[in-house]
């Protein structure tokens, strides 16, 4: 079993990056691997309360960075931080959570399978505070600083006009550091915070790889979509939907004039192909 | 001086024969009714003496004692004030005991003689049918409702006095004939799918859960369309057949639901109880069990606007009737068993505020909300339903769209004929295509216990819903990539069978399996929240 560790300002192992941000925390308490802390790292953060849009692109966006070796860092709240750990741990991954509570105490209470998995994977799970500080309101604006300190970027996923991952954002441009964001549907309440970092100079990413590209990693070859084996239905559908982004079944079918028995099975196929993703009576792209 | 007249009693839906005899002594002036008689039956002997005094006759000023026999069974019901009144008055000697013996009666009096319409008059006749009853005397009222038996003789009547006159030959009382009631039989129905705009996915859906019974979850939204197209649902139901009709007629004549209107229940039943609805009105209960809501949507559906509103607890009483697909009522006074056939259709708010996962307003619960939200639905209950779909809201500019696409407008050409019928199916095709879908299920069950494919057992499934190769590795592999639970597996194997009876088809291909998983979204709608 995992052991409450604590390193100190001084150490050798205190996260490097972290000791030039303005109020670095004094002691850190931490379980698992702590030399991960100073490995190349990005931040995916984002809404609690996010849509299917936004815990797929932090899933997949975690993914894709883990594929490369860089270490995801989020918060393990619900939402989006849960995703962002999740896709790490997908692809055997290391990931950071960073913790508002004492280390010992697992907030919220339902993502203990993540807090293992996580562990399980070399990962690393840490907090300023004492072990046993309840989580209260007030710490995770100020956690949201080592969030973004130890990392050398941070990407917002959605983040409504008044979220706390805005506040993360802030931090990452206090200390110098990349933002990205992912940018929304501009009548999308969970994007309007995300759309306005852009518009105050974030960086949007508007593919998987950017994030990739960025960082300035030599990309691995690209799937090729067009290797892929489709039908002409289901090529016709594809199409619609990779052209409107968003829609649901009903709109699909007035679209291309299709019943809605054919559309539904030509969904499922594809989103086994894993070109699609429905999610609350939506249809998206998945890729 | 002594006299014999048949009736009968009711339990549950079961009716035996009692004989109510009737002594009259000399002593003191007295009127008891003994053999296990509850208050409406005791209450009936004030109404007796006022109705017989009332028609003109003197209330004999004897010892009067009433036995229902068999004396072991209880007795409940107003019907028994006729046939009490009526064994006073032959034991009198005011009518002929011996004319009076091949008729039964049933019937509440009035304190001036009149003779009131009864509850559960239909199964009470039926029972007496069959114990070999040719001649009925009944309340007026009730005539209709029991004219749907035709092979007994019912004597219809208004006034005490007239069943005197008819035993004295006075008056001539003709046996009931059915009025030739089509003419008039009134479209209840109304409400068409055709006027409903858009939402063709989740007409689609409904469509395929009537056409074999599935149970189905909606969910969306206020203001999606959840309500307006569950209220649709009536119109592409199957006709009843005779003798379902005859069933649910006894069920609502025990429930004391029949009016003179609407003497014999037509058309399949649609109950949507308000969720503040208590157990026992929910499935059926009260101190002499009547049936509950489950039972009156016999054969029919029942519907539950607002599902996790209802009381938790009241939700698992649906458990068993689902399953066994009867209620079976224990009380003290012995147990009952109602038959409840329905299909249980649900909407539900994806949230406590409503809008979660919606485009256009920002949903306001937080986390803990939403999951006690949907906790207070248990995963059996989850379990029952074979399919769930989602509904969003339709938007004003594709209303506007819509328009457009009208089958008037055809010549602006925007989509394939094929495409706007789907778009503006009307109940009576959506009705056609189920009840051809229907007729095959029946064929293919006829030698089972089974009418559709909503209730095939694992081992009947293994029988009837063969998949080819091709399908069966669809089917797997679509359990890994999309994850879907293990409980998913029957269903949409089922609903495959029926998607594939809806078109003809003799096999279950893979496409049917493909819409199939399309209708289990809760699966993974909650995942990771």
């Amino acid at each position: 079993m995992n052991t409450v560790k604590q390193v100190k300002i001084g150490d050798k192992e205190y996260p490097e990056l972290l000791k030039y941000i303005s109020n670095p925390p004094k002691i850190i308490y931490y379980m698992g691997n702590i030399q991960i802390a100073s490995m190349p790292s990005i931040a995916v953060v984002g809404a609690r309360k996010a849509t299917s849009y936004g815990k797929w692109a932090a899933f997949e966006f975690a993914k894709k960075l883990s594929q490369y070796g860089i270490v995801v860092v989020s918060g393990m709240a619900y939402g989006i931080d849960s995703f962002a750990h999740k896709g790490a741990v997908e692809n055997n991954g290391k990931t950071i959570a960073v913790l508002g509570c004492g280390i010992d105490i697992c907030y919220p209470a339902q993502n203990k399978g993540l807090r293992e998995r996580i562990l399980k994977e070399d990962g690393l799970i840490m907090s300023e505070y004492e072990p046993g500080t309840p989580p209260l309101p007030f710490r995770f604006p100020l956690r949201n600083r080592i969030i973004s300190g130890i990392s050398i970027g941070t990407i917002v996923i959605e983040a409504g006009i008044s979220s706390g991952s805005l506040i993360t954002a802030e931090y990452a441009a206090e200390q110098g550091r990349n933002i990205y964001t992912l940018p929304g549907n501009i009548n999308s309440m969970c994007s309007l915070g995300t759309n306005k970092l852009i518009k105050d100079g974030a960086i949007p990413l508007i593919t998987l790889d950017d994030i990739i590209d960025e960082l300035g990693i030599a990309r691995s070859a690209d799937i090729d979509l067009t290797g892929i084996n489709l039908g002409k239905d289901e090529k016709e559908v594809y199409e619609h939907i990779l052209h409107a982004g968003e829609t649901t079944i009903d709109l699909i079918c007035r679209s291309i004039g299709k019943l809605p028995s054919e559309v539904n099975a030509i969904i499922t196929i594809l989103e086994m192909k894993g070109l699609l993703h429905t999610a609350m009576g939506k249809v998206f792209v998945a890729n | 001086m002594y006299s014999q007249i048949i009736s009968g009693s009711l339990y549950g839906l079961i009716s035996e024969q009692v004989i109510v005899e009737t002594d009259l002594s000399p002593g003191l002036p007295a009127f008891n009714v003994v053999g296990l008689p509850d208050t409406t039956v005791k209450e009936s002997k004030e109404r007796i003496r006022a109705a017989i005094v009332n028609s003109g006759y003197k209330f004999p000023a004897k010892r009067i004692i009433i036995n229902l026999s068999p004396a072991s069974t209880r007795k409940e019901g107003t019907h028994f004030d006729l046939p009490i009144a009526l064994g006073v008055m032959a034991a009198v000697g005011y009518i002929a005991k011996e004319k009076v013996s091949e008729f039964a009666f049933l019937g509440e009096l009035s304190l001036d003689g009149r003779v009131n319409r009864i509850d559960g008059a239909l199964p009470l006749v039926i029972g007496l049918r069959n114990q070999g009853i040719e001649k009925i005397i009944l309340p007026m009222d009730n005539a209709e409702e029991a004219a749907a038996i035709v092979d007994v003789k019912l004597y219809p009547v208004c006034h005490l006095n007239e069943i005197t006159a008819f035993f004295e030959n006075r008056m001539k009382i003709s046996p009931f004939k059915k009025r030739r009631s089509d003419t008039k039989k009134k479209n209840l129905i109304n409400l068409d799918f055709r006027d409903v705009a858009g939402h063709e996915n989740v007409k689609r859906a409904l469509q395929i859960s009537a056409a074999a019974s599935h149970n189905l979850l909606m969910i969306g939204p206020p203001g999606s369309g959840k309500t307006m197209m569950a209220k649709r649902m009536p119109g592409i139901l199957p006709d009843l057949t005779y003798n379902e009709k005859l069933e649910i007629t006894k069920i609502y004549s025990i429930a004391g639901k029949l009016t003179p209107d609407c003497p014999i229940i037509e058309e399949r039943p649609f109950r949507s109880p308000h969720h503040t609805i208590s157990g026992p009105a929910l499935v059926g209960g009260g101190a002499s069990p009547k049936p509950g809501e489950v039972s009156l949507a016999h054969f029919g559906v029942l519907f539950l606007d607002e599902l996790p509103e209802f009381n938790r607890n009241i939700l698992e009483m649906l458990r068993q009737p689902i399953e066994d697909e009867r209620v079976d009522i224990n009380r003290n006074k012995g147990s009952v068993s109602y038959p409840a056939k329905f299909m249980l259709l649900a909407s539900m708010n994806p949230c406590p505020c409503g809008y979660y996962g919606d485009s256009t307003h920002e949903c306001t619960c937080s986390h803990i909300q939403i999951r006690n939200y949907l906790s207070k639905i248990s995963g059996p209950l989850i379990d029952r339903f074979d399919m769930h779909i989602e509904i969003m809201p339709v938007k004003y500019r594709d209303l506007e769209y819509m328009k457009l696409l009208e089958p008037e407008n055809s010549e602006l050409g925007c989509l394939s004929e094929k495409a706007v019928n789907s778009l503006y199916k009307d109940s009576a095709t959506m009705k056609s295509e189920i009840e051809l879908a229907r007729q095959i299920q029946l064929e293919r069950y006829k030698s089972e216990n089974i009418s559709y494919n909503s209730q095939l057992s694992p081992s009947h499934i293994k029988k009837y819903c063969t998949l080819d190769k091709e399908t069966k590795k669809m089917l797997e592999d679509a359990f890994t990539r999309l994850s879907l639970s293990a409980r998913a597996y029957y269903k949409i194997i089922k609903m495959g069978r029926t998607i594939a009876d809806l078109e003809g088809a003799e096999r279950i291909k893979v496409m049917h399996i493909a819409e199939a998983i399309q209708y289990r979204n809760l699966d993974k709608m909650y995942r990771g929240l």
